[in-house]
């Protein structure tokens, strides 16, 4: 069972991944227009922050599988969709406005001073950016983001509603090949490689974390505790 | 050197700057007094735009610019060659003290490292840091973060210098430290606007005053002018309020 388990690993991790670096950038880009308001763009952003924050994401997932193939004929392409990219549009979807909801905040969370500060010395915008606000809002983000790569890891167990051959839906087939005999082991296994997966997340933001310059304390400098409870 | 001209902000309906006129001479240290939410901060964030006023022209040498038509040009050639140093100090909490120094040398300035290294160390132990160099701001104290921000603007090696309020957001036994290292400054030739609230120290560095009062300057003098004998009852009213001179 647990060897079967393992082989969708690679599947459920796959539309991880993905997500994590589509919906990195689809943030990036969606934040830095909700912060500088740029006409009609700027609303667009908003709609779609909120289409991935309120649209239940099994909702989200069905949108992507159902509404793709029809974009693609649209455009006039082939449908070369499965289910599986199906699901890796739909997550990065749902992840990139749900982490824009935590990039924002961490932005406008930088004191106005550090502005202040940054363009009275004629540092440019992007200069600003990307050597005094930017590692300050991550700072600020990456407890945020640490859920919300949670989330994302929960999340892609729904992919199997629209097809998508994870670890829950190999774990269904199990099931039901078995005559429902082991459910009870094979859910905790189950629960098992998730806790891992989530844990190896969560370690490795927290790595980041303590990092951070800005950790650092009056009483230990910048090498704080790297293992806390969990 | 620097002349303001009926310069003019609002914030929605509340007016903030009603016409201020101000110039200052090379050489120059003018202190700005005036009660609590006059405008004085405001004034000073408009030299380097970062407030932006309605209206008004700023020259500075050979820089002239209407901000009616602000332009980037001007906007930059004047924010490299002021320096600011804040209220909240406003040291970069991502780096450490000689960081917080060298970044602008290097990244506006294009230094080269080494140079600007050197400089920051230079900086740093003329306002007395030099043992605290690799600290983050979030281990010093008020008095450490504000010399930190005075060390960061003198390594601009900026024409003028704008002080706001240095030593309001400081704890009394802060104060001292932080007046000494700017009296130092002042000394060293450098023109310079202060804000404060320091009276007395205001009178000591200062050959000119400044009296702002509900968005204009209402006063302008020098120190004994000022102080001694105030003709405007404003003013008046506003010294004995702050009953800090003897
Ligand atoms: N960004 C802002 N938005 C709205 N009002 C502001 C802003 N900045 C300052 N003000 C207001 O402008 C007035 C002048 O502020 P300021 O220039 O800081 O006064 P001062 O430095 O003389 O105490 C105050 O009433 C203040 O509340
Ligand atoms: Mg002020």
């Amino acid at each position: 069972m647990i060897p079967e388990l393992l082989s969708a690993l690679p599947l459920t991790l796959a539309i991880t991944f993905v997500a994590i670096v589509a919906g990195f950038g689809l943030a990036l880009i969606t934040t830095t227009f909700r912060v500088r308001r740029v006409p009609v763009i700027s609303q667009l952003a908003d709609l779609y922050v909120s289409y991935a924050r309120s649209v239940p994401v099994v909702l989200q997932l069905f949108v992507s599988f159902y509404g793709l193939p029809l974009l693609v004929i649209l455009i006039g392409g082939d449908d070369f969709l499965t289910a599986t990219i199906a699901a890796m549009v739909g997550l990065s979807f749902y992840h990139g406005g749900y982490l824009s909801e935590v990039m924002r905040p961490a932005y406008l969370a930088v004191d106005r001073g550090q502005h202040d500060a940054a363009d009275s010395l004629g540092y440019t915008f992007r200069q600003k950016i990307t050597r005094i606000v930017g590692p300050q809002a991550v700072h600020i983000a990456l407890p945020g983001y640490g859920n919300s790569i949670i989330y994302l890891i929960h999340n892609v167990a729904l992919v199997m509603y629209i097809g998508a051959a994870d670890v829950m839906a190999t774990a269904h087939l199990i099931m039901e090949r078995d005559y429902n005999q082991y459910q009870f082991p094979t859910y905790l296994v189950l629960a098992v490689i998730y806790s891992i997966l989530c844990l190896i997340a969560w370690l490795i933001i927290r790595a980041f974390e303590v990092r951070s310059p800005m950790y650092a304390t009056k009483e230990a400098p910048v090498r704080a505790a790297l293992m806390p409870s969990v | 050197m620097l002349d303001i001209h009926d310069l003019k902000l609002s914030y929605g309906n509340s007016k903030i700057l009603n016409g201020v006129n101000l110039s200052v001479k090379r050489g120059d240290v003018v202190s700005i007094i005036g009660p609590s939410g006059t405008g004085k901060t405001t004034l000073l964030k408009c030299i380097n735009y970062l407030a932006k006023p309605a209206s008004g022209t700023i020259t500075f040498d050979g820089i002239r610019m209407d901000y009616q038509r602000a332009d980037k040009a001007a906007i930059q050639a004047i924010r490299l060659r002021t320096a600011m140093v804040f209220q909240q100090f406003n040291v970069f909490k991502n780096m450490t003290v000689i960081q917080n120094v060298m970044d602008p040398l290097v990244v506006v300035q294009r230094k080269s490292k080494e140079e600007a290294r050197e400089i920051a160390a230079r900086e740093l132990e003329r306002v007395g840091l030099s043992t605290k160099q690799d600290h983050y701001p979030s281990q010093l104290s008020g008095g450490q973060l504000q010399r930190t921000g005075i060390a960061r603007a003198l390594a601009v090696r900026p024409d003028v210098m704008l002080f706001d309020e240095p030593t309001s957001s400081l704890d009394p036994e802060l104060v001292g430290e932080v007046l000494k290292v700017i009296k130092d400054v002042t000394s060293s030739g450098i023109t310079s606007l202060l804000v404060t609230h320091e009276m007395q120290f205001a009178k000591n560095i200062s050959n000119r005053i400044v009296f702002m009062d509900r968005g204009v300057v209402a006063a302008d003098g020098s120190p004994s002018e000022i102080f001694d004998a105030p003709s405007n009852p404003r003013l008046a009213q506003f010294l004995s309020s702050e009953h800090t001179l003897q």
